[in-house]
């Protein structure tokens, strides 16, 4: 699904000029649950980043399902974005101004889904994450772990191929982070594609396949 | 989507009511204001523009010469016009104020009615909405009269006025017709229209004007103020020019007048000598309605920008899920029409609430009526206009964030951005700035008007039109009077309002007259105590005597002397006016009888026969009994239905003479407080986006000691900096607006340098109140908050 070859991303300033991700190479299978792990600035957010298409790489190739999108234009890669991939970050990021329903709503408005078939898949998504009776609160109303349940629940409405979990149990504690792994591990078990960055080992271990990277490059893969 | 968008709207509207509050009600102010100003720029627009063939219709103008424009021209005109074949119709009109009207029996006698002597063209050539009657029946005869609704009523209640009978200058006159109330928005506007050939016939029995038996060809008065109706296609100047030829041939080649024609559209706006102050003043206040506005737009983008840093992150959320760019740009564009409907519904709350206030200082009869589609075109262009000029920056700025810089919370807050941020807010603070002065300089030219020594003393001297049957026992009348203990002087004049002297003419000869000369010289009757009881400074020679000596001495002013180009000694120069001979008698100081926005012109005082205006000079603590005294009087010598007891205070016809200028000065008063309020809201905007922006250098300064003092200081300078800018950049404009505006009065003040140093003073202070609030907020927060939240 995803085949990166000879990735190159710098960060220029007007004096220094850092490699963020040096040739790197990876390749992740349909239906598979990768783990990117290193340490702080060793590049996996950009990485992530980078597969999500929300940036740009500087040198190399990326093929998302067999298709060069090293060189979309902003348009083609929210499209693309848009149909095939669902974000789960570290900060939850829902709009505190729309509910529970209208958070998990938004991906399928942007798609132009008709109304009834919205609120049928809202509600389907938001009973497996189990959260529908949350439905109508606001997200600043939800504890930490019911607000990422609400991400991964945003997530996934669209059904789509890939997801991309930027620490997804970062700021949660360790119940409602392992709740949020089953999730995922579930989601994958349907068929999902799962990309997840972490810091923990334990997370980690959900994995198919772990892998290490530092300073820009892959250091190593462990197949779980 | 659309649900949606109005839905994240609504509640981030609720969400934010600071800032939403802010938003609404600089546009709501905005607003309410533009659309005040605009309905009164569209009323005066609209005057004598509901005739149908309005832009066909032209007025006669008569140039005497190169500053002497008259209103009036000779009847004949109406009479050449049938040889032009560019002329469709023409109406000659004969207008007089302050009449009495009297029912047959004398039962009710009012007076104050505006009439005018009319063709019978009348209403072929104007559109005013006959009730009663038809227009080729309406003037059966010389003895008909037509009423106007309001005059009607006076007189006849709900009756049927048709057939009943009026008294009007001892003549018996049948109402033969009913006129709608003439429109406000009509140059035209009479309390009741009589028949030309009444008029003709009173003229050829009073013995005609010289030579001239008839109104059809007396080439010497100027009195008809006459319309032509011009067939498609002719042109004005063409016309004119030969109506001034045919004029020309009838004096046997002895005229040098010259006859232009002024479109009808024109009337209300531009005077006849081709003053246009009145058309500026509407073009000013068009311009002003587009500040205000502008400054409303320009608040809306400055606020919403600086708020971009808190929803920069919504945006990049939307972006990561699927929003394109076109989409949040639609969605924040639905916000901004959103807050401008609440925004709108304020404004028209305002407008409601406001418009007789308005009405009252404007000296305006505006309606406010949703139902009117007029009132709607104002509304929608205006909102219209705001809202793309406030929406279309905000929304394109904030659908543009990269999604993944705004999450991370880098958002590049460009320097385009900020560099456009600055330049609006100096804008808006030029225009108040501009506005401030503007208020100074009218005020102290107001004020500077009523303080200014007119050459006679106003106060306390108020004037009365005397019955025939006092004037002819005027001294038995001015004896009672001066016994009065409360009376000071009283004196005789023909002047009706001293304060605006109308009566001219050229008809003055000198020795070393130049061949060329074209001098027009105001004319009075006086009689010797006008002089004293005015307190009129005689310079040379002496007063009119009282005796009838008098009939052939003139007292001058000193224009008169320095425009003849006479030399001292002036008294016992001979001088012949109206043909009679005599010598001036004397010559007093110069003093103003007309709007002080003319300069003092030649006049001259004589006395052959006596005035009907009693001027009578009181006090101030026995005024009350004064004019009880002089009411006595009066009505010792009215008659049996005498018109009601008038008198007039001559410094009330003067204030009069100004309410217009100082009713625009009371507006600018208003308006520049408003923009100054709106534009505040906006520095507001950019120093809570400022201040926002440094929270975490604010909270590391205070770390290392800085005190609440130096942060304030640090964090107001900028904004300060620009305010000074726009008082630098607006000063210059400010002088030349106002100097243009003091060009119109020839008595007037110069522009002190203090009045900028004060206005941008002002500006300064109040941009520094309102940055300083947000400084000291921030300055004094507890930085550990800040850093944290880094």
């Amino acid at each position: 699904m995803i085949k990166i070859t000879e990735l190159q991303k710098f960060y220029r300033t007007e004096e220094v000029e850092t490699v963020a991700l040096n040739n790197l190479s990876i390749h992740v299978k349909a239906g598979e649950f990768v783990a990117v792990m290193g340490p702080s600035g060793c590049g996996k957010s950009t990485l992530l980043n980078i597969v999500g298409l929300l940036d740009d790489l500087d040198n190399g190739s990326y093929l998302f399902n067999s298709i060069e999108v090293a060189k979309f234009n902003e348009r083609k890669r929210s499209d693309l974005r848009k149909h095939n991939i669902g974000f789960v970050f570290q900060s939850f990021n829902l709009i505190d101004e729309l509910t529970v329903f209208e958070n998990v709503e938004l991906p399928l408005i942007y798609t132009k889904v008709p109304a009834a078939e919205r609120k049928k898949r809202v509600e389907e998504v938001l009973e497996k994450v189990q959260i529908m009776h949350r439905r109508n609160h606001f997200p600043q109303q939800l504890s930490g772990g019911q607000q990422q349940r609400v991400a991964v629940a945003r997530a996934v409405v669209n059904n789509p191929k890939l997801i991309l979990a930027d620490e997804p149990t970062g700021n949660l504690d360790s119940n409602n982070g392992n709740e949020v792994m089953q999730l995922l591990t579930e989601l994958n078990e349907q068929g999902t594609t799962i990309v997840m960055v972490t810091h923990s080992e334990h997370d980690a271990r959900y994995a198919d396949r772990i892998i290490r990277m530092l300073d820009g490059q892959v250091l190593m893969e462990t197949v779980g | 989507m659309i649900r949606n968008y109005f839905k994240t709207a609504w509640r981030n509207l609720k969400e934010h009511k600071f800032h939403t509050f802010v938003n609404i009600s600089g546009l709501a102010f905005g607003l309410a204001t533009a659309i005040l100003l605009l309905l009164w720029v569209q009323h005066e627009k609209s005057y004598d523009r509901f005739h149908k063939d309005f832009s066909r219709i032209h007025r006669f103008t008569a140039h005497l010469d190169a500053n002497t424009v008259w209103e009036g021209v000779p009847g004949p005109l109406a009479i050449y016009a049938q040889s032009l074949p560019e002329v469709e119709g023409i109406v000659r009109i004969n207008e007089w104020n302050g009449q009495v009207l009297a029912t047959e029996d004398r039962s009710t006698v009012l007076d104050g009615f505006t009439t005018a002597y009319v063709d019978s063209t009348f209403l072929s050539l104007f559109n005013f909405e006959l009730l009663k009657s038809r227009p080729e029946q309406l003037f059966p005869d010389p003895y008909s009269i037509v009423l106007t609704e309001s005059t009607a009523k006076k007189f006849f209640g709900d009756d049927d006025p048709l057939g009943k009978v009026l008294q009007f200058r001892g003549d018996n006159l049948t109402v033969t017709g009913l006129l709608h109330d003439f429109p406000d928005n009509s140059s035209l506007a009479f309390d009741a229209i009589l028949p030309m050939a009444h008029y003709a016939q009173r003229f050829t029995a009073d013995g005609g004007n010289g030579q001239w038996k008839t109104i059809d060809v007396d080439m010497g008065s100027y009195s008809f103020t006459t319309f032509v109706k011009l067939r498609d296609g002719a042109h004005p100047e063409v016309v004119g020019k030969k109506f001034t030829q045919l004029y020309k041939d009838a004096r046997n080649g002895e005229s040098t007048v010259q006859f232009n024609l002024q479109p009808l559209a024109d009337m209300h706006l531009v005077s006849a000598d081709g003053n246009n102050a009145a058309a500026r003043m509407v073009q000013i206040f068009l311009l002003i309605a587009i500040m205000v506005l502008a400054i409303a737009a320009v608040n809306y983008i400055n606020l919403t920008t600086a708020r971009a840093l808190v929803r920069a992150r919504e945006v990049g959320i939307r972006k990561v899920v699927g929003a394109s760019k076109v989409q949040l740009f639609l969605q924040f564009i639905v916000e901004t029409a959103l807050l401008f409907c609440f925004a709108l519904l304020v404004a028209v709350g305002l407008i409601v609430v406001l418009l007789p206030l308005y009405n009252d200082i404007a000296g305006k009869q505006l309606h406010f009526s949703l139902s009117n589609m007029e009132i709607w075109k104002v509304i929608g262009y205006s909102a219209l206009g705001t809202l793309l000029a406030a929406a279309i920056y905000p929304a394109l700025l904030l659908s543009g964030f990269q999604p993944l810089q705004v999450m991370k919370g880098k958002m590049a807050s460009g320097v385009g951005v900020t560099l456009l941020r600055k330049a609006l807010v100096v804008f808006q603070f030029a225009i108040s700035m501009v506005l401030i002065v503007a208020t100074f300089v009218i005020s102290r030219q107001m004020t500077y008007m009523r303080k200014l020594d007119l050459g006679y003393d106003k106060s306390y001297v108020f004037s009365v039109a005397l019955p025939d049957d006092a004037v002819e026992h005027i001294e038995a009348v001015k004896n009672e009077l001066r016994n009065h203990p409360g009376i000071v002087n009283v004196a005789l004049s023909d002047m009706y309002d001293i304060t605006n002297m109308g009566n001219a003419t050229g008809d003055l000869e000198w020795p070393g007259k130049p061949v060329n000369s074209s001098l027009i010289i105001a004319q009075s009757s006086i009689d010797k105590d006008f002089i004293p009881t005015m307190g009129i400074q005689l310079l040379e020679g002496r007063n009119l005597t009282g005796t009838a000596a008098d009939s052939n001495l003139y007292v001058v002013n000193e224009a008169a002397v320095r425009e003849m180009g006479l030399t001292p000694p002036y008294v016992g120069t001979p001088i012949s006016f109206h043909d009679r001979p005599g010598t001036i008698a004397g010559v007093v100081k110069d003093f103003n009888f007309k709007s002080l926005k003319e300069k003092i012109s030649p006049l001259l005082f004589f006395h052959w026969y006596d005035g009907s205006m009693l001027y009578v000079r009181t006090t101030a603590a026995e005024a009350s009994n004064a004019i009880k005294a002089v009411e006595q009087q009066y009505q010792k010598y009215a008659g049996d239905s005498p018109a009601p007891f008038k008198y007039n205070f001559v410094d009330q016809q003067f204030e009069a003479k100004y309410r217009t200028d100082q009713r625009a000065g009371l507006l600018f008063n208003i308006f520049a407080g408003i923009a100054i309020f709106i534009s505040c809201l906006g520095l507001l905007g950019l120093s809570t986006y400022t201040v926002r922006q440094r929270v975490k250098e604010i909270g590391i300064r205070k770390v290392l000691g800085a005190s609440v003092a130096s942060i304030v200081q640090l964090l107001s300078a900028g904004s300060i900096l620009l305010v000074v800018l726009a008082v630098v950049i607006a000063s210059p404009i400010a002088w030349w607006v106002m100097n243009t505006w003091l060009d119109d009065f020839a008595f007037r003040i110069d522009i002190q340098w203090w009045m900028f140093v004060l206005a941008g003073g002002a500006a300064l202070l109040i941009a520094l109140l309102t940055v300083s609030w947000q400084a000291i907020r921030a300055a004094v927060a507890n930085p550990v908050e800040s850093l944290r939240d880094e």
